[in-house]
């Protein structure tokens, strides 16, 4: 980590570090094009404010609060100044210095937390402090009556109190903790509906409802969607919030498991035609059941998976071209080989500052931060499969692309898209930045798993003005996820390979495998 | 474009105040040097540095650039990551969404269509709004502001413009039910559309206005629903193209606008009404309607038309932030700050494969789209903050209302009953804000027309 903030003074516990900018930086500057007035901009903490960043043992430290007289530690600064006034201080040194009395916000020291950054700061001690336990500490408080744990006592204490306390029981069997979701719930419950039309004796009551009519109401919502409709278990409206496997914080508040039976419709997402839900044109009063509920839901999200899939072929699209494309700029010849060098070894950050001058390699280094390039960040994504290995090194992967690329510099999206595919070269890619790589051929576009005819290439002006002739029909079956995988017997390697050299390290691994395995994948954009 | 990225990559050569200098001169270094610094980093201050490269790019034509952005942010970006790669992933989908606009392709990424409409039923809705106080917050403020100014009257007459299905009026049925002094009369009046946005609900109004009937009759309140029709706009509940007719948006607003009078709602003298506006004005558009200086926009020209019925009281809740400028980067800026707060709060209580997580989070996806990838009529999301929402009230001749002990009380033991990340504030103009973290989230105010002569 650049920017050690640990601190052990025992003058002051707090460090004015902007933990995120290089020093002379002490206050985060939020992007002013929206900041037209002064009071602070809902969502970010007062620009004005002094960042603090302290490292997790002083966050956590009880007595951070130091007396400068009889270094007696106290938890909390109201206490250390109800203390120093014991001292009968001379009245100068007992005025609090007018720093002090500026907006403080803290953020996290956990690199990889969204509230290590200054414009997500917090606004309290004890709330960061909080934070970090029940973030990033370990759970050890645990509730006897349900199984939930906590980081932070008094988190423990506030949920004991109200486990198992209120419990609210709807007619359809569902149990709530809190009583305006009771209330909620009851009012459009169908155990409601259906009590009301007992209430009216022989007459065709108009609130049509406890007819198990669940294959219609499917219908409705989505015709062409069966399957999903015999999936979901049965969700029986006497359903506990045991069966539930919705996140144990909604098990109590209700019965609806969306969770599992919309997970059970994951894999079949990518296997559905695309769809767009259209509401009935004449909308009938449906009092769907619960089952017939879920399976409404369930058919939406399946039904446009599909669609996700041609987002994906955008995607692919677009990722392909901008590794063709952006070689075509001007050439930065050693400044990027030395980059890709340095970044061929991982393990070694801090080499790729000194071997050029360029300014890419210091970008790099002196990024946000600094801490997780290489480093720390890597631990979020341990849950990732490992990268595939792979088959060409990343230089000659990038050479590649940028062979492919068109000789026009101004490539347009759909350009790359074709020039990929095309074998075309011309002397003007040679003198790319990728400087003396060798070039290999058609290997690249099987191995990004590109097999598109070129569609001719255009300028970056037609890109840009849209001209429809730019992107040809013929990409509409372009997988994202089968970029990596369609070359034979080389899953992922294309493109993963790119990223991991280029990134280095345990993040882009993952980042490849996320690349390449799904994780961005086309079926979750699309579900709905 | 002035946006200033002083935060975190400082050393970075990339200004976007001179974005072709540097950029063509030294494309390398954008690709190398955001690759480098965020692969992998899960960092706020650099996702948004990214996003708004990629802003400039769109906004300078640059496509290279902004596929090579796009594409790094593909590496950050996961839907089942944490809050900010989920949030990432939504972005980056809206700028493809944008891009893909900008080059019209035969591929099916029909960005402008509602591929996420997903129809839930309304005991799927209930449970919805209640994952987090997000509405709730506002639901509980507002009916609790609705109590208070109608005590004493023994007719009520609601017009509910929300894009939550009437959620928030059970709550209030049973208070009322409960009341004091005696339960009084309440009708709800609902348009007939409303914007094309989620929670979408897999029955009409029709049909909820029956069920709250149910349940209004199960607590012997006297209830009356009704539904304004506001003729055969083109907008229509069931029209899943909504979003790419140009000019259907602005016209279903103004035809119900049209229908806004007196007569065509039956308003009755003895009736207390109350004009709620939850996370609904947003859609009304803030544009001058005309060249001249009195053609208001349709947002305040509506504001003028409920004014002149002179209601008890006005209960507007939003969101808060301002997410409607004219520039792409402002609004992705103001945007990747603020709905960072869901993405944020789901993430402490439920799983990353929680499939209630990914629709919520889905659904702002929708608005993020809305706000980043639609221009001009399309682009209805206008979301504009309390402070200036609080302005744009007072304009109208309005005065705010403070939120009375209780109301703050049952608010606060409300939040009590959520993540302890959630808190509420007061602020000027007796504004309720839930805040999350600190962060301001939602606003709630209440408001009564000025006493001054009618024009």
């Amino acid at each position: 980590m650049p920017v050690d903030l640990d601190n052990s003074s025992a003058a002051s516990g707090e460090t004015s570090v902007s933990g995120s900018q290089p020093p002379q930086k002490q206050t985060p500057s939020k992007s002013v094009a929206i900041a037209k007035k002064k009071r602070n901009l809902p969502g970010m903490p007062d620009p004005e404010a002094e960042v603090i960043a302290l490292s997790p043992k002083t966050l956590l430290a009880t007595n951070r609060f130091v007396c400068e007289i009889c270094n007696k530690g106290f938890q909390r600064d109201q206490n250390l100044q109800l203390h120093r006034r014991g001292h009968n201080l001379p009245w100068k040194l007992r005025q609090r210095s007018s720093t002090e009395v500026k907006k403080r916000v803290y953020v996290c020291p956990e690199p990889t937390c969204v509230h290590h950054d200054p414009s997500r700061a917090l606004g309290d001690l004890t709330g960061i402090k909080k934070h970090f336990c029940r973030k990033h500490g370990e759970k050890k408080w645990k509730c006897d009556k349900c199984s939930k744990k906590y980081a932070v006592q008094s988190d423990w204490k506030a949920h004991s109190k109200i486990c198992g306390t209120r419990e609210y029981k709807c007619d359809c069997g569902t149990l709530f903790s809190r009583r305006d979701s009771f209330i909620t719930h009851r009012a459009f419950c169908d155990a409601l509906a259906e009590e009301s039309a007992k209430a009216q004796t022989q007459s065709p009551n108009p609130n049509p409802n406890s007819n198990p009519e669940s294959d219609p109401k499917v219908q409705v919502d989505s015709p062409p969607a069966p399957a999903p409709a015999p999936a979901p278990p049965p969700v029986a409206p006497d359903l506990g919030p045991g069966q539930s496997q919705a996140p144990p914080g909604l098990a109590q508040s209700t019965g609806m498991v969306s969770s599992p039976v919309l997970a059970i419709q994951s894999p079949e997402l990518r296997d559905n035609p695309p769809q767009i839900i259209e509401e009935a044109p004449a909308p009938e009063p449906i009092l769907a059941t619960v089952t017939a509920g879920f399976n409404g839901s369930c058919s939406s999200s399946t039904s446009s998976g599909s669609n996700g899939r041609s987002t994906s072929s955008v995607f692919a699209s677009l990722f392909a071209s901008s590794t063709a494309s952006g070689s075509l700029q001007a050439p930065q010849t050693p400044a990027f080989t030395d980059l890709i060098h340095a970044l061929a070894h991982p393990n070694r950050p801090t080499d790729l500052a000194p071997s050029s001058s360029a300014e890419p390699i210091s970008l790099c280094l002196s990024t946000n931060h600094g801490s997780s390039i290489f480093g720390t960040a890597g631990q979020e994504r341990r849950q990732y499969a490992p990268p595939p290995q792979p088959a060409i090194s990343a230089t000659a992967l990038l050479q590649k692309a940028a062979q492919m690329g068109a000789a026009a510099t101004n490539a347009s999206l759909l350009c790359g898209l074709g020039i990929v595919s095309s074998s075309s070269s011309s002397a003007q890619q040679d003198n790319m930045q990728w400087g003396h790589m060798q070039p290999e051929n058609a290997s690249l576009a099987a191995g990004l798993g590109l097999g598109l005819p070129c569609d001719g290439c255009s300028g970056l002006n037609e890109f840009m003005m849209g001209t429809p002739s730019m992107f040809g029909p013929k990409h509409a079956t372009l997988d994202f996820l089968e970029l990596g995988m369609s070359s034979g017997g080389n899953p992922g390697g294309g493109l993963s390979a790119l990223i991991t050299s280029i990134g280095g390290g345990l993040d882009v691994a993952a980042a490849a495998a996320c690349f390449g395995g799904g994780e961005f994948s086309g079926k979750d954009m699309g579900r709905s | 474009m002035k946006t200033e990225l002083i935060r975190g990559n400082s050393n970075t050569s990339i200004s976007l105040q001179n974005p072709s200098s540097t950029l063509f001169s030294n494309p390398q270094s954008s690709l190398s040097g955001a690759l480098n610094g965020c692969l992998g980093s899960l960092d706020g201050a650099c996702i948004e540095k990214l996003l708004l490269h990629c802003a400039s790019a769109f906004e300078h034509n640059d496509g290279t650039l902004a596929q090579q952005v796009m594409w790094v942010l593909n590496n950050v970006a996961s839907l089942v990551g944490g809050p900010n790669q989920r949030l990432t992933s939504w972005f980056l989908r809206a700028l493809i969404s944008r891009a893909s606009k900008v080059c019209p392709t035969a591929m099916n990424f029909d960005g402008g269509s509602t591929i996420w409409r997903r129809n839930m039923p309304v005991t799927e809705l209930a449970v919805y709004v209640d994952l987090i106080p997000w509405h709730r917050f506002g639901f509980c403020a507002s009916n609790s502001a609705i109590l208070k100014a109608i005590e004493g009257y023994s007719k009520v007459h609601i017009l509910d413009f929300s894009i939550t299905h009437c959620m928030q009026w059970p709550t209030l049925i049973d208070a009322l039910a409960k009341r004091a002094e005696g339960p009084p009369s309440l009708r709800i009046t609902v348009p007939s559309c409303r914007p094309p946005v989620p929670p979408f609900l897999n029955v009409s109004s029709e049909e909820v206005g029956l069920r709250l009937s149910n349940f209004a009759k199960f607590r012997d309140l006297p209830f009356e629903f009704n539904v304004i029709d506001h003729g055969p706009s083109s907008f229509t509940s069931s029209d899943h193209q909504i979003m790419s007719k140009e000019s259907s948006h602005d016209l279903y607003f103004e035809s119900l606008l049209n229908h806004l009078t007196p007569s065509m709602l039956d308003l009755r003298d003895d009736e207390a009404l109350v004009i709620n506006c939850q996370n609904w004005l947003r859609y009304l558009s803030d544009e001058q309607r005309g060249s001249n200086v009195q053609d208001s926009s349709l947002r305040d020209a509506f504001l003028c038309t409920v004014k002149g019925f002179n209601p008890c009281i006005v209960v507007v809740v939003d969101e808060d932030s301002d997410l409607s400028a004219p520039s792409l980067s402002s609004r992705i800026t103001a945007c990747f700050n603020y709905l960072w707060i869901p993405f944020d709060a789901l993430e402490t209580f439920l799983l990353k494969d929680s499939s209630q997580r990914f629709e919520y989070e889905s659904d702002i996806g929708h608005k993020i789209e809305n706000i980043i990838s639609f221009e001009g009529v399309q682009r209805i999301e206008r979301l504009e903050s309390g402070i200036k929402l609080s302005q744009r009230m007072r304009n109208a001749g309005f005065s705010s209302v403070s939120f009375c002990e209780d109301t703050v009380g049952e608010v606060r033991s409300l939040l009590e009953q959520h993540a302890s990340g959630w808190g509420m504030k007061i602020e000027e103009d007796h504004m309720l804000v839930l805040t999350w973290k600190g962060h301001n989230s939602v606003f709630s105010t209440a408001w009564v027309p000025n006493a001054s002569m009618q024009d």
